[in-house]
């Protein structure tokens, strides 16, 4: 390969640390790779051990062996893991009947949650032993293993708070004993399990709703929204309160809930879906404005198809007395527009934490660099428990489709940009397709509308040849990347991406070792950037040399970062 | 509301409450239960319910004497079985073909029941018997003889009425048949060995991959770029297989996200060794966002047509369809779920590592080879009310605690091992929660005589209960340890501070007296505010906080034989010395629940 030397460089530097005779000499070819290969590869030696791979999420936990396609089983958490052992009162008649004593108030739902992102008043202990009692029970249920003690590898989303890590991180080093937990992030797996390099992961999950631009498997930028599974079960709770309300005559809004969270849970998985976007099935909005939406309901209304005021009976069996309800189809389309779109209100009116998904997909495109930006939207990637509302991933992808197709990407709103945008020139500009050059170069013209006049003539004419940029195009299939297309691509998930990670037994981002961890604890880990990847990389690509090494740092990558 | 039968439950000294200060090794419970003993249990915190056991769940090491919950055990496996068909499972099988029975148990995806298999009834035609592939399909389903749902309703029948599972694998809902990830791939080689022929390309290139398929497509394609980009370099080619597992390649792939620091050159120059996956061949799938489809059917369907959130997670994962997303919610989707294997444990005391559970490896018997449990260990405790004679309501025991009004409770103390124990108990004056009882331990240290001499009290059978109790009491106060309840006069004796109630072969019952809280609100507010307290939860009453529980500190003293290595082993061996054991356990005593006024 003509860019020996530069492949090169970076082993002789690993291997100059490993052994400083082998690495000195000049020849590229050599010895190096050998020790390499003796040293460095220890997961060969084990490789006929167990893997075990946990990914948390908010309210269910997947565990498998790394290699397997999918999980081989999932828990959930509810109330129900947290009663004591013994402890047999699911099984009486009446248990679903008296739910209020069980959750009301504050705590609606939260038992069904392992933990929340906001921790100051979570209790931590509680944390790690409901993380205990699933792994435990994931164990004996679903892995059929015994108690030996085996590397651990787990998914998490890389917003998670250091404190839930650190519990979690206790809970399985005390009780299960793994010589190293590695931790991979949970944005990044899905992208390897969807065979890209670079996406845009919209994890539509249950407290939050975040959008993770990856970018050659780095995390660029993420930005989210509380609109999520949680909203959309109380939102439904609210329409259902909504309809009860109407038929008992007592209109005051209760605060209170009068449904357990159980029913509302299910019926927003059974019942709930999301409206087409209007905007798909009309002809192209000319108006561009952003309080188009303010029309939205009359106008769905109008074009409804006599199907969809089709009603369907739901049993309530939480309410008491028990009753049931006829909801039509497009009261139940309600608690997902008023969950992730919320489009009655104008989009300057949303504070930062609870931004609509689609104007937050489309901020985060628009936040992202240019290349980069036109890497992800065509890679979007919808995963989490949203994804499985009927018709949610469509709507985004159209609102933002429509949302990139009105404002193109100046972030600049206002009534002079909508007079820029009645210049037709522009206009057609903004609806670019993908520009055929493989690299970035070519991608440049696409820059900020207004100086595209001068980007476009200046960077082909150019005739400085940039190292980096050669070694990028040498390098780069010459397969053209398909860019700048709005365009959503399905993963195999969270965990199976993780499990293809560890396949193919490429490092983790961080891998803590049991010893270190419970002599040091959390506060031993080093920022990230303080840790030599090289050194990092060493420790861990060696496992068992030198894993004794006292004063090495260690890091628990963007976890740690505080 | 259904009144509550007394209980106990145990906590393990392994359970270290604190959330601070984990101790650095959980399985020496002798220095977190130092821990315990400064501090309070609550057993109402939500914690606590991970750590406490009735006592049945407990096991017992003989060499650590100490308590082992589920916890803290190291368990190993003897069998793997199907709870369905029995059959025991090799665990090579387990890694390969996974975590459920591969032959034809299957549940009920409705009602979880096992499903059978049954023939259709077709008649037997002989034109047909010619080609028997296509008399023979069709001919079996799977029935629930519960709810009677039956695979037709999925669309599945199947041609034989064995190997379901196989069978299973090669069909979709609808009964469309599917090729397994084995097959797609020699499959894909044929084609690749045509076009090569034909100089085409592939003609199946974007189709809808099911999971499995896409999962086994990216891990080729990624093992294939990792196997290129690794041998480009430095013509060691030839040593493929080297190529995924050294860090060389490794790192030069995935290491790129491990931070900003490497954002370098040299991250950069790797950049473009591996490209991304192009096509379905390599594990691209477009998204399918049309759902329409299933909207529309929902809304014809309604609410019937959907499936429960409990059938949902009882559903195994889908290998073999392609994303369902929300379609997952239908009741067509649904697929019989094949049983999931069980195992027989044995337990092994994480720290000294002998056995103390080991069930027999037949599946058949339930019998176990050595099973330690707890119970014949430490003293059990059984709660019954005490009737005091000419007392408040003698009469009928009452359904709840009367608030406020003083009730008494008759703990008896069984000792199973074959020394004489001397139990000290503890219990906070008030217990913790909300609503704070009074509790008094009229008796908190008595001795407990061995569970030996079975034939003693055979032997006295000719005594009357009454008198033998009196007459033990009465041996027990002479015997000068303080603590024997000596004015036995049947029936007619009153509790009293520091004597024990009744005693018996190995047993003594001792009185607990307890003033339930009132579980009203507004006191609870009242008494808050004049006690100065701030951020009273004054919230409704919550699940089982009208039970009234105490924590209770037990504390159990013996002495063996010197050198004696089991505990239960029978003394009157004439050794030197005696060793002095003790063990302390948290329990928990649910008395009953206090009536709301």
């Amino acid at each position: 390969m003509a860019t020996s030397t530069g492949s090169t460089l970076p082993h002789r530097a690993v291997a100059n640390i490993k052994s400083p005779t082998g690495g000195g000499s000049g020849s590229p070819s050599t010895p190096p790779r050998g020790i390499l290969s003796s040293f460095g590869s220890p997961s060969s030696l084990r490789a006929e051990e167990d893997l075990i791979l946990i990914d948390f999420g908010s309210r269910k936990l997947q565990v498998g062996f790394a290699g397997d396609a999918v999980p081989r089983g999932s828990i959930w958490f509810g109330p129900d893991q947290q009663r004591r052992v013994g402890d047999f009162r699911i099984w009486q008649a009446d248990y679903k009947n008296d739910w209020k004593k069980r959750a009301s108030g504050r705590q609606w739902g939260r038992d069904y949650e392992l933990w929340r992102p906001d921790v100051r008043e979570l209790d931590l202990g509680l944390v790690a032993d409901k993380v205990e009692r699933a792994v435990r029970d994931a164990y004996t249920q679903y892995m059929l293993i015994d108690s030996r003690p085996r590397r651990m590898v787990c998914v998490l989303p890389s917003g998670l708070p250091l404190p839930l890590l650190s519990a979690t991180l206790d809970a399985l080093f005390s009780r299960f004993l793994p010589p190293t937990i590695s931790l991979l992030s949970s944005p990044v797996a899905v992208a390897v399990g969807a065979g890209v390099r670079s996406a845009l992961v919209v994890d539509l999950g249950w407290a939050e709703t975040v959008v993770t631009s990856i970018y050659e498997y780095r995390e660029v930028h993420t930005c989210r929204t509380v609109r999520a599974g949680r909203m959309l079960t109380e939102e439904t709770h609210k329409l259902l309160a909504s309809h009860l309300g109407q038929s008992q005559q007592n209109p005051d809004s209760d605060p209170e809930y009068i449904l357990s969270f159980e029913e509302c849970n299910e019926i927003a998985s059974r019942l709930v879906w999301c409206k087409p976007s209007q905007r798909s099935s009309q002809i192209k909005p000319e108006d561009g404005l952003a309080t188009v939406e303010e029309q939205d309901e009359s106008e769905t209304k109008s074009q409804q198809t006599p199907g969809e005021n089709a009603k369907t009976t739901v049993p309530l069996r939480s309410y008491s007395p028990r009753t049931s309800l006829d909801l039509s189809y497009e009261e139940l389309a309600k608690p997902c527009e008023n969950t992730f779109f919320d489009s009655q209100y104008h989009m300057s009116s949303f504070d930062d934490h609870e931004l609509p998904v689609h104007l937050l997909i489309y901020r985060s495109l628009r936040q992202l660099p240019l290349d980069v930006r036109a890497i992800c939207m065509s890679r979007i990637i919808f995963t989490g428990g949203g994804a499985n509302v009927l018709g949610l991933r469509r709507r985004i992808f159209d609102e933002v489709s429509h949302l990139i197709e009105q404002r193109g990407w100046d972030s600049v709103q206002g009534k002079a940009v909508d007079a820029l945008q009645a210049n037709p020139l522009l206009k057609k500009r903004a609806t670019r397709q993908a520009s055929n050059g493989p690299t970035g170069v070519e991608s440049r013209p696409s820059v900020g509308e207004e100086h595209d006049g001068v980007w476009y003539d200046a960077v082909p004419n150019l005739p400085e040849v940039d190292p980096v940029e050669e070694q990028l195009k040498r390098g780069r299939d010459k397969t053209p990347q398909v860019q700048g297309v709005m365009r959503a691509v399905e993963t195999v998930g969270a965990w199976s991406g993780a499990s293809l990670i560890t396949q193919v037994k490429a490092p983790a981002i961080a891998t803590i070792d049991r010893d270190i961890w419970q002599q040091q604890g959390v506060a031993g880990a080093s920022k990230p950037s303080d840790v030599d990847p090289k050194n990092q990389r060493q420790s861990l690509g060696a496992g068992g040399l030198i894993r004794g090494a006292a004063g090495a740092s260690w890091t628990l990558g963007i976890w740690g970062a505080s | 509301m259904a009144p509550l039968t007394p209980y106990t439950y145990i906590q393990c000294p392994c359970s270290d409450v604190s959330p601070l200060s984990r101790s650095n090794d959980p399985n020496s419970p002798s220095t977190a239960g130092a821990d315990d003993e400064e501090r309070t249990f609550d057993p109402r915190a939500p914690r606590s319910n991970f750590s406490l056991y009735p006592l049945e769940y407990l096991l017992y090491c003989e060499d650590c004497h100490q308590i082992r919950c589920p916890r803290c055990v190291a368990e190993e496996i003897v069998t793997y079985y199907c709870p369905n068909c029995l059959f025991e499972v090799p665990s090579s099988n387990i890694k390969s073909e996974g975590n459920r029975c591969t032959r034809s148990c299957f549940q009920c995806p409705i009602c979880i029941g096992p499903l059978s298999v049954a023939s259709i009834d077709s008649q037997p035609d002989p034109n047909l018997l010619a080609a028997p592939d296509q008399a023979q399909s069709g001919t079996n389903i799977l029935i629930c003889s519960y709810c009677n749902w039956s695979s037709t309703e999925i669309g599945i029948t199947f041609s034989k009425s064995n190997g379901i599972h196989a069978q299973l694998a090669k069909i979709r809902n609808g009964g469309a048949p599917r090729l397994t990830a084995k097959e797609h791939k020699e499959k894909r080689k044929e084609e690749a060995a045509q076009s090569r022929l034909a100089g085409a390309s592939s003609p199946e290139s974007e189709q809808n991959l099911d999971v499995e398929t896409q999962f086994a497509n990216l891990k080729s394609f990624y093992q294939g770029q990792l196997a290129e980009s690794s041998s480009g370099g430095n013509g060691l080619s030839s040593l493929g297989d080297l190529g995924f597992a050294s860090p060389n390649s490794l790192s030069r792939i995935m290491s790129i996200y491990t931070g900003g620091s490497l954002h370098d050159k040299r991250s950069r120059s790797r950049v473009g060794t591996m490209r991304e996956a192009l096509d379905s061949d390599e594990g691209l799938q477009l998204a399918d966002l049309d759902e329409s489809a299933a909207i529309s059917k929902l809304q014809s369907e309604g609410y019937e047509a959907t499936i429960s959130t409990d059938q949902l997670t009882e559903q195994p994962p889908r290998l073999e369809d392609a994303h369902l997303h929300g379609r997952t919610r239908f009741t067509s989707e649904l697929r019989p779920i094949p049983y999931l294997l069980r195992t027989k444990r044995s337990k092994r005391c994480p720290v000294c590592r002998h056995i103390i559970s080991k069930p027999e490896a037949k599946v058949a018997t339930t019998r176990f080879r050595i099973r330690l449990v707890a119970g014949s260990y430490i003293p059990t405790i059984t709660i019954r009310p005490l009737n005091v004679p000419g007392g408040a309501s003698p009469t009928s025991p009452p359904d709840a605690l009367v608030p406020l009004q003083p009730a008494q409770f008759l703990l008896t103390f069984r000792n199973p091992i074959f020394e004489t124990v001397k139990v000290t108990l503890a219990t906070p004056s008030k217990t913790p929660g909300r609503f704070p009882s009074k509790v008094t331990v009229l008796c908190p240290q008595f001795e407990i005589d061995a569970n030996t001499d079975v034939w003693d009290e055979a032997l006295n059978k000719d005594d009357t209960d009454k008198d033998r109790r009196r007459r033990r009491g009465d041996e027990n106060n002479n015997g000068g340890n303080g603590n024997g309840n000596g004015n036995g006069n049947g029936n007619g004796n009153q509790p009293e501070a520091g004597k024990i109630w009744e005693r018996g072969r190995n047993w003594v019952s001792i009185v607990v007296e307890v003033v339930p809280a009132s579980l009203r609100l507004d006191l609870l507010a009242s008494t808050a505010n004049l006690a100065g307290g701030e951020g009273i939860d004054a919230g409704p009453l919550r699940e089982d906080e009208d039970i009234l529980e105490i924590p209770m500190f037990v504390r159990v003293e013996w002495e063996v034989e010197g050198g004696g290595d089991e505990v239960g082993s029978a003394p009157g061996k004439d050794k030197e010395a005696t060793e002095k054991r003790e063990l302390a356990y948290w329990s928990v005593i649910g008395l009953g629940r206090v009536g709301q006024s």
